[in-house]
């Protein structure tokens, strides 16, 4: 959204400025008087009919020109063809080809699709759906929207609302900073919501996945927003709108719905693309994770950790798990990092990391020995580390 | 848009005119010893820098010498257990970390990383060096960093030095943009950390 979010505020921005009230008015009176006639079958051909869907079209591409240019963009060229592939296989082939897909790195859980047919995936989203299935409904509720043209509808609505004012609020830091803060003025519709919802999981019924898997998509958002909230002992945000989750709540209603659904279209059983997803984000997922880690939020994290162990604790996930208790670091969170960073080593794990966090923990036991010879080990497999003049210090070696 | 930390406002969108007699900006004298953020944390610049009246923490400081966008120095004196390194602007719902009991000095370019990532909302963060150092008499970690912030194409550069005492925090970091900028002020900024005491 956060495309179709700045281009509102440009174009209302600038109608303010050039038009008189009266003009504005009378306009929106004229919109209201004639309900938007789309073509729907043929989205990517759509053209913009008068001069505001131009200018939306316009600061639309100008966006996407600054996101192209962006470091956040993940251009790794295995993960992107791994992401469109799922893609093209919910929407098809003809239709895919003229998506624009950006993977950009940020923990948040989020994907929207801007009106001119470029899409944005978070990598927060990549590291919450657990699979194939999962990452599928996700694009396809996106997707859906996009077909729908309720970007557009929602354009056209706000001009007749005249609820311009809003948007003015926006400082246009960014593309992507922009997108929080338009989250929470900028929502579609719950009827929006529902036939991105049912569209989506059509299309992963017709490509054969198990359509279970979308509701499971919310549920364990909800789950992950529980796991916060017990740890930071506040009120869980599962059921309140605003924040991130503005433009698209979690809610209760929404994963029984999705369930429902999922009863009468169930697509294939059991396909849920585990295996070709655990492949392609093998790779990333300590990367996202990371990310994730120094979010500091520890109930969401460990949530996230433990559901990724679900087919076993690998030596990564015992390794980030020390981290992310060895940073806390209160009370027995020390001894238990210690304990997982072994773990780490015995089940066979070769990342360096995992010396340089179990040897950091058993100082702070007071076990120097122990402590040191983790640190020489660390650097001997990872001579080249960023910290290796610290690590050697205090490994009681001479520089 | 978000009530933000004041510092990180003026990181990420400012770049606030700095000539002493605009309010809020005050000269500080080069070649004098001078203390900083409000506690025992003493420097001696070797350049005539600004000081913000505004402070983003009690126990915080900024410095510049021709804008924060341009080049800023932020000092933090006396952090304790349960502290933070900036104001906590969010803490429902992006909290930052707090400075915890029996850290040590590796510790420090953690913390000051999460912190950073959260109040700046990146990613694109990264600790590009870590060496042993002195603060004064003590000892103290020196390291060196790389951001962006999120939609912006621009690169930032900089370096800190951090030292615990019986568990209390002193930090000194210097950030710039990367191209032109960190170059050019680096040895001022490097002059403030090597005549940093507590
Ligand atoms: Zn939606």
């Amino acid at each position: 959204m956060a495309l179709l979010a700045r281009s509102l505020r440009i174009v209302l921005a600038a109608l303010l400025v050039i038009q008189p009230v009266l003009v504005e008015t009378a306009r929106a009176q004229e919109a209201a008087a004639q309900p938007a006639a789309l073509p729907v079958a043929e989205e990517e051909t759509y053209k913009p009919v008068d001069k505001d869907e131009r200018g939306l079209w316009m600061d639309t591409e100008e966006g996407e020109r600054q996101l192209k240019a962006s470091q956040q963009v993940i251009r790794d060229p295995a993960l992107n063809a791994y992401v469109r592939k799922v893609l093209c296989n919910l929407v098809g082939q003809g239709k895919c080809t003229s998506i624009r897909l950006y993977i950009v790195r940020t923990p948040d859980f989020n994907a929207s699709m801007a009106v001119n047919g470029a899409m944005v995936v978070y990598s927060g989203l990549l590291l919450r759906t657990q699979n194939e299935a999962q990452l599928a409904a996700v694009l396809g509720h996106e997707y859906t929207h996009f077909a729908g043209h309720h970007g557009l509808r929602m354009f056209r609505q706000v001009k007749e609302k005249s609820a311009a004012a809003a948007w003015l609020a926006f400082t246009g830091i960014g593309l992507i900073a922009s997108f929080s803060m338009a989250a929470s003025l900028f929502s579609y519709s719950r009827d929006m919501e529902r036939e991105a919802d049912s569209g989506g999981l059509a299309l992963m019924a017709a490509a054969g996945y198990d359509t279970r898997e979308a509701s499971k998509v919310w549920e364990q958002l909800r789950a992950e927003m529980d796991a916060t909230a017990a740890v930071r002992n506040t009120k869980s945000r599962k059921d309140k709108n605003g924040g991130i989750f503005a433009t698209h709540p979690p809610t209760a209603e929404r994963v029984t719905n999705l369930a429902q659904m999922a009863t009468a279209n169930p697509g294939v059983a059991g396909a849920t693309g585990l295996d070709s997803y655990s492949a392609a984000m093998g790779h990333w997922w300590p990367v996202f994770f990371d990310d994730q880690l120094k979010r500091n939020d520890l109930g969401a994290s460990d949530y996230l950790l433990a559901a990724l162990a679900q087919q076993g604790w690998s030596p990564w996930l015992l390794y980030a798990r020390g981290e992310l208790y060895r940073r806390r670091a209160l009370g027995n969170d020390i001894a238990d990092a210690e304990k997982f960073y072994s773990q780490g080593i015995e089940a066979g794990g070769e990342l360096p990391e995992l010396w340089r966090g179990r040897g950091l923990a058993r100082l702070k036991l007071e076990r120097p020995e122990d402590g040191k010879t983790d640190l020489n080990e660390y650097l001997r497999r990872s001579p080249d580390a960023v910290d290796k003049a610290m690590i050697a210090m205090m490994a009681g070696e001479t520089r | 848009m978000k009530k933000r930390n004041l510092l990180l406002a003026a990181l990420v969108l400012a770049s606030l005119p700095a000539a002493p007699a605009l309010a809020g900006w005050k000269l500080v004298p080069h070649a004098k010893p001078i203390a900083v953020a409000k506690g025992t944390l003493t420097v001696t610049p070797d350049a005539d820098w600004n000081r913000w009246s505004v402070r983003p923490i009690k126990k915080g400081e900024v410095w510049t010498l021709d804008g924060t966008g341009l080049n800023e120095v932020y000092f933090v004196s006396g952090l304790i257990v349960g502290e933070t390194l900036y104001r906590d602007a969010d803490k429902k719902n992006r909290p930052l970390p707090t400075l915890t009991k029996g850290m040590t000095l590796t510790d420090i370019p953690e913390f000051f990383e999460s912190s950073n990532r959260i109040a700046l909302n990146t990613s694109l963060f990264t600790v590009t060096g870590v060496e042993p150092a002195k603060m004064g008499e003590r000892d103290a970690v020196k390291f060196n960093y790389e951001y962006a912030v999120e939609g912006s194409p621009l690169k930032r550069r900089g370096m800190a030095i951090g030292s615990l005492s019986g568990g209390v925090l002193y930090l000194i970091s210097y950030t710039a943009p990367a191209t032109h900028f960190y170059e050019q002020n680096r040895a001022k900024a490097e002059a403030i950390m090597a005549s940093a005491h507590y």
